[in-house]
């Protein structure tokens, strides 16, 4: 019974890194721009996409793969970032909406054009399992939980100390004031949206060893996840989203396991419902920032 | 240039932009026009593509022997996505856009099932040859709708000789885990409808949406069951998914898959040899089919799309198209009514066997059972095709 249980949180724990690398790039996205961007799986599709052309075609290793997607995901998020993602500021949240929403439509139905609307098959990545006792899991997922530690404390320290970083906390506190005294605005909201997306595309490839498939609307169903960990961990803040994205992968394992499988993916939605309805402002903080 | 005149020069060409694509599409007015409705973009995008290809495949060789007394045969693609709302307003467009004669599709049973009274209504003819719902045709022929048809096995009979195929080879302990769908969901009520005879039983019931990719909590629940196999009647891109998860949670080589969902397809054998091994299902029909027309179809069809091999969509719709236009020759007419009445008495010669429709007009055509052995799919029997319609 023991071991059940073990193996259910290691599930929800292996699911929760996922959405962890991918949420914390919304949510620091929106503390810079106070927008939800809803475009932000399909940046997770594209970089999985990139990783999967330039293995299929010209046969590059896993980890060079894992590079070139993210670049190529930065580089297309940069041109959004210049020409939309940067009139965003200051503009009222329906512009956003509907901005963000736009780019989704127009990345996913991109990709469906350039490359098809089947299912591609990503055959690269460490999916040999490893056992621990009666336990399995594929090394690739042991991988993306030790990956997302390290982007959490990557991130930590970027925050915490750099230039850059301390530049984005004001922006996200105060736009007017970091005009004031000479922040540049627009850049830190390009080079933080570069970042964000970059690790939803991070992401993406990490998980496409284990989830096999690739296709243009994958994306959609992520944008979907990440809401609700968001809103838990607090919009803006990187250390709750951590946590929230924990609780729900391991809530959503123990649904799968106990209820039946067609009822997981209530949890996220019933957790947003439930704190929009008593905690708008997120599980860690008691008054809301925004 | 001043922004005015860029902006009216922009309009300008906008507009020119959009009344050329809204031009009628050029039909010459004996073509024969078929709407060919599947899921081309989504999750179900690559059974679209495959029946889209085999259906073209179809019309080509018609067209090139000289069309149906001179007249061509013209397919309107119809995306779907493979959701009701979709389907409906793409069968919608057909008909009262497109103009079509007939309307091919679709593949997803829900589709299929919300099609149903809006070709009846038309007073069009809807020839379906991929949904296995049971109830499309419980509720055509003399179940209700006259104008519907289906040229492929339902899943009544699928669900009855996987459960009695399984159950002989000492299986009766299932862990279901189907698509959330009319497809996945209504094979295992027909299932249930016969566990009870046959001495098996359902362990537990999961359902996984379009999409999914993470089985390992409902697989780690199986594997602490007391299931001895697993029932999927579920997407021939999601197999491969579940079949690596099982190599991962320690299932693969211990609870063999049974059910539907290419199985067979060479990729996903190749995704996880081990959790495929063993692998029990029945198809309508697989490249692998021994006899000349079938082979000639998969020689064709590979020469025409790249080498690529086809799934048992490709060849439906292929069947299909010829099937159809066999009763618009016999017809000798475009109108409905006409090719209903020759469908109904068609003897199409199929490289399946001889396709006759019964009252419900339902397909009496055979199923292929199949099993993985050693990395191979092999053909071991086939069922026949004929319903015992029962009390609803």
């Amino acid at each position: 019974m023991m071991t059940i249980f073990l193996e259910q949180i290691l599930n929800g724990i292996s699911t929760g890194a996922v959405y962890a690398i991918v949420a914390v790039g919304m949510t620091m996205i929106f503390g810079v721009l106070r927008a939800i961007n809803f475009a932000h799986g399909e940046y997770y599709m594209l970089g999985t996409f990139g990783g999967w052309f330039v293995i299929s075609t010209i046969g590059l290793p896993y980890p060079a793969a894992v590079i070139v997607g993210v670049v190529v995901t930065m580089a297309i998020a940069y041109v959004i970032g210049r020409f939309v993602m940067q009139r965003m500021i200051g503009m009222p949240e329906e512009g956003s909406v509907v901005a963000t929403l736009g780019i989704a439509l127009i990345l996913q139905n991109t990709v469906i054009l350039v490359f098809g609307g089947g299912y591609k098959f990503f055959s690269a990545g460490y999916i040999e399992p490893v056992f621990f006792g009666d336990i399995g899991i594929a090394q690739q997922r042991l991988l993306i939980i030790a990956l997302c530690i390290a982007v959490f404390v990557g991130l930590e320290l970027l925050v915490t100390y750099s230039r850059m970083g301390k530049a984005m906390r004001a922006v996200s506190q105060n736009v007017e004031a970091c005009a004031v005294v000479g922040i540049d605005v627009r850049t830190v909201v390009l080079s933080t949206f570069v970042l964000g997306t970059g690790l939803a595309a991070f992401s993406g490839i990490l998980t496409a060893p284990v989830n096999v498939s690739v296709y243009g609307g994958m994306g959609e169903i992520i944008t979907f996840k990440t809401l609700p960990i968001i809103v838990m961990g607090g919009l803006g803040n990187v250390r709750g989203t951590l946590v929230a994205a924990m609780i729900l992968g391991i809530a959503e394992s123990f649904v799968a396991g106990n209820f039946g499988l067609q009822y997981r993916d209530s949890v996220g939605f019933v957790t947003l419902i439930l704190m929009l309805l008593w905690r708008p402002h997120g599980l860690f903080s008691a008054r809301a920032r925004f | 240039m001043t922004v005015k005149t860029e902006r009216a020069i922009l309009r300008a060409g906008t507009l020119a932009l959009f009344s050329v694509l809204a031009l009628p599409n050029l039909v010459k007015a004996q073509d024969i026009v078929v709407g060919l409705v599947s899921p081309n973009s989504g999750a179900n995008a690559r059974y679209g593509a495959f029946a889209q290809r085999g259906a073209a495949m179809a019309a080509e060789e018609i067209n090139v022997g000289g069309g149906i007394d001179g007249r061509m045969i013209k397919i309107i693609p119809a995306d779907s996505i493979c959701t009701p709302v979709e389907g409906v307003s793409a069968t919608q467009r057909l008909i009262s856009q497109d103009e079509v004669d007939f309307i091919i599709g679709d593949i997803c049973s829900s589709v299929t099932l919300a099609m149903q009274p809006l070709v009846e209504d038309a007073g069009k003819l809807l020839v379906n040859a991929a949904s296995s719902n049971p109830e499309i045709t419980y509720k055509a022929g003399v179940g209700g709708y006259q104008h519907s048809f289906r040229n492929y096995p339902t899943d009544e009979i699928r669900a009855k000789a996987v459960a009695e195929y399984a159950v002989e080879k000492g299986y009766s302990k299932f862990a279901v885990l189907s698509v959330d769908s009319d497809y996945g969901r209504g094979a295992i009520t027909y299932t249930r409808k016969y566990l009870d005879e046959l001495g098996a039983e359902f362990v537990s019931e999961d359902y996984y949406k379009e999409g999914e990719v993470d089985f390992r909590s409902v697989l780690t629940k199986i594997r602490n069951s007391e299931a001895d196999s697993i029932m999927v009647y579920g997407l021939a891109d999601t197999t491969p998914i579940i079949a690596r998860q099982m190599i991962e949670t320690g299932l693969a080589g211990k609870l063999p898959l049974l059910g539907n969902g290419e199985f067979s397809a060479e990729a996903t054998i190749q995704a996880a040899p081990k959790a495929m091994e063993g692998a029990i299902e029945a198809a309508a029909w697989l490249p692998g089919y021994d006899s000349e027309g079938s082979m000639a179809f998969v020689a064709d069809y590979k020469a025409k799309y790249d080498g690529e091999e086809p799934n048992n969509h490709a060849y439906g719709h292929w069947e299909t198209m010829h099937m159809l236009a066999e009763a618009v020759d016999a017809a000798d007419s475009t109108d409905a009514e006409a090719v209903i009445a020759a469908l109904q008495g068609i003897q199409f010669a199929s490289p399946m066997g001889t396709i006759t429709f019964d009252d419900h007009h339902q397909a009496i055509r055979p199923l292929l059972m199949l099993e993985i052995r050693e990395g191979e799919p092999v053909i071991t029997g086939s069922v026949a095709g004929e319903v015992t319609y029962s009390e609803q």
